[in-house]
């Protein structure tokens, strides 16, 4: 489903914030991206969501190299990809329930089974009472649950998520989760994104850890502190 | 093709594109009147024109007035003789002082005043009149005969009708060229305005097309808006200027009618600047986006 290989990516042509990367997801799976600040995580979601393209490397995403993808074949293999961002990104002149309906309106879905569907999914997430409310209206943590409703109601293929727990309380962080866990069975690839490492050993699904831009495999959840010093180690030599 | 949805924002107050609108309705009204001038000064050469073609007014002058009237006599009685021309007819006296008037004023033609006698014939459209040939005829009977085609004058009204025509399409064109320019700039403003949105709206996989419907018809909603209104001020400032110089003309200068069939013509122009700018926001958006990863 998501192949990276030899990948490496730049913003200024000079400075790689991605370093060589390469790794192999499987279909259905389930993910987390772990790693310092500055790590390149957002980077690397930013080539799997078709933001940025390397500047080197192959990205095998649906069977084909996306990084060599023609710009008029991106929206659709865009449509396949969930996104829940860092800062909602959400837009601030739409209603929560036009916010979440957009990924539909913008796959050519028209009618009351859209608003039906958005609703649905917002009393899922909580925010029943705050489906006419704008944005600027709701706390970080129901922006958050906009955003991720906004990425999950066209059922993608791959769901990337960063630091999509970050401004919900614990018991909203496991809901999203269980969410997420419960996508995942029904066959989405997910990437998440996260500082949290309790969310990462609760779920205990794999994790790809990045340190200075370069990628560390951790399988699992115990050996986790052991390699990452190791690794630190090794960068700062 | 992806459906279209309006995702963008109503306009803000501090932004740009607010006054479009308003620009457009300036530059409608600015190309209205260059094209209502031109149509009106058009017809009015043309109600001119038609009136001389097939005249020719023949003039014999003289101090002695029974003799010019008696060669006056004669010459009608050469010219009703003559092939292609339809009817010959001695302008009355009071007829001339007419025409007099409005050079020498009212009360000022003494019966001192040497006043020609005009001959006013009509030749038919079909039959070609040798006025070369008919002139020396007529000369025959006095040397101080004059004829008169008018195509001297013509030649030079219709180079001046050409003149205004083309100024007048030079300035429509001008005015064109501004108003794409304008909407490009207003186009570019929005997008930089919507930046944010339109990087939300690709990555949830958004065509182009997509996008740049939703600005192609904001704007030909502002050419559409501004158009109307500076049409229906063109129109005004027309209807206005036309009953000024209708109550200063006092006979010296022929007022054009208003030609309101051309006139209508100019309904189109709201549409064509609707379009317009619909077709310039479109290229515009789609240069900027092809730009975008």
């Amino acid at each position: 489903m998501v192949e990276f290989k030899n990948v490496s990516m730049s913003y200024d042509k000079e400075h790689d914030v991605l370093k060589d990367i390469s790794f192999k997801l499987e279909p259905g799976s389930m993910h987390f991206l772990t790693g310092p600040s500055g790590a390149g995580k957002t980077s690397l979601l930013k080539l799997m969501y078709l933001a940025h393209r390397p500047t080197r490397g192959e990205i095998m995403m649906f069977g084909r190299d996306v990084a060599k993808a023609e710009r008029q074949d991106l929206p659709k293999l865009r449509r396949r990809i969930g996104v829940v961002f860092q800062d909602f990104r959400l837009l601030d002149h739409m209603s929560a329930v036009d916010n979440v309906a957009l990924p539909l309106r913008i796959s050519g879905g028209t009618g009351a089974h859209i608003n039906e569907h958005v609703e649905e999914l917002l009393r899922w997430v909580g925010l029943q009472d705050k489906m006419s409310s704008t944005p600027s209206t709701l706390s970080g943590g129901e922006k958050q649950r906009v955003a991720i409703a906004r990425a999950v109601i066209r059922r993608p293929d791959i769901l990337l998520a960063d630091e999509p727990t970050g401004n919900v309380d614990p018991e909203m962080a496991e809901r999203l989760m269980y969410l997420f866990v419960e996508l995942n069975k029904l066959g989405t690839t997910i990437i998440i994104a996260t500082h949290d490492n309790s969310l990462v050993k609760k779920i205990g699904a794999p994790r790809l850890h990045l340190v200075g831009g370069k990628l560390l495999h951790i399988e699992g959840s115990k050996k986790d502190i052991a390699d990452y010093i190791t690794a630190r180690k090794g960068l700062n030599e | 093709m992806s459906k279209s949805f309006d995702f963008l924002p109503a306009v803000k107050n501090r932004e740009a594109t607010k006054l479009l609108p308003w620009v457009m309705a300036i530059m409608v009204y600015l190309s209205a009147l260059a094209a209502a001038g031109s149509l009106l000064l058009h017809s009015g050469f043309d109600d001119w024109a038609s009136s001389l073609q097939g005249r020719v007014t023949v003039q014999v002058t003289g101090e002695d007035r029974d003799l010019i009237l008696t060669q006056s006599l004669e010459i009608q009685q050469i010219l009703r003789k003559t092939p292609g021309i339809r009817s010959v007819r001695i302008l009355t006296d009071d007829e001339i002082f007419v025409l007099l008037e409005p050079w020498l004023g009212a009360g000022n033609i003494t019966d001192d005043l040497p006043v020609p006698v005009m001959i006013d014939v009509e030749t038919n459209e079909d039959m070609y009149v040798n006025l070369d040939a008919l002139e020396s005829k007529i000369r025959q009977i006095s040397d101080n005969v004059y004829l008169d085609d008018h195509a001297k004058w013509l030649s030079h009204f219709y180079d001046l009708a050409y003149t205004v025509e083309y100024t007048a399409i030079g300035i429509l064109v001008m005015i064109l060229l501004a108003s794409v320019a304008i909407v490009i700039f207003g186009t570019k403003s929005s997008l930089s305005e919507h930046k944010s949105i339109i990087e939300i709206m690709h990555l949830m996989g958004a065509h182009d097309q997509m996008i740049a419907k939703a600005y192609q018809i904001r704007f030909m909603y502002y050419g559409l808006k501004g158009g109307i209104i500076g049409v229906v001020l063109a129109f005004v400032t027309v209807l206005g200027l036309l009953n000024l110089v209708q109550n200063i003309s006092g006979g010296l200068v022929e007022v054009p009618t208003l030609p309101y069939m051309k006139m209508s013509l100019l309904l189109i122009l709201p549409l064509v600047f609707a379009f317009l700018a619909m077709l310039t926001a479109r290229i515009t958006v789609m240069r900027e986006l092809g730009r975008m990863v």
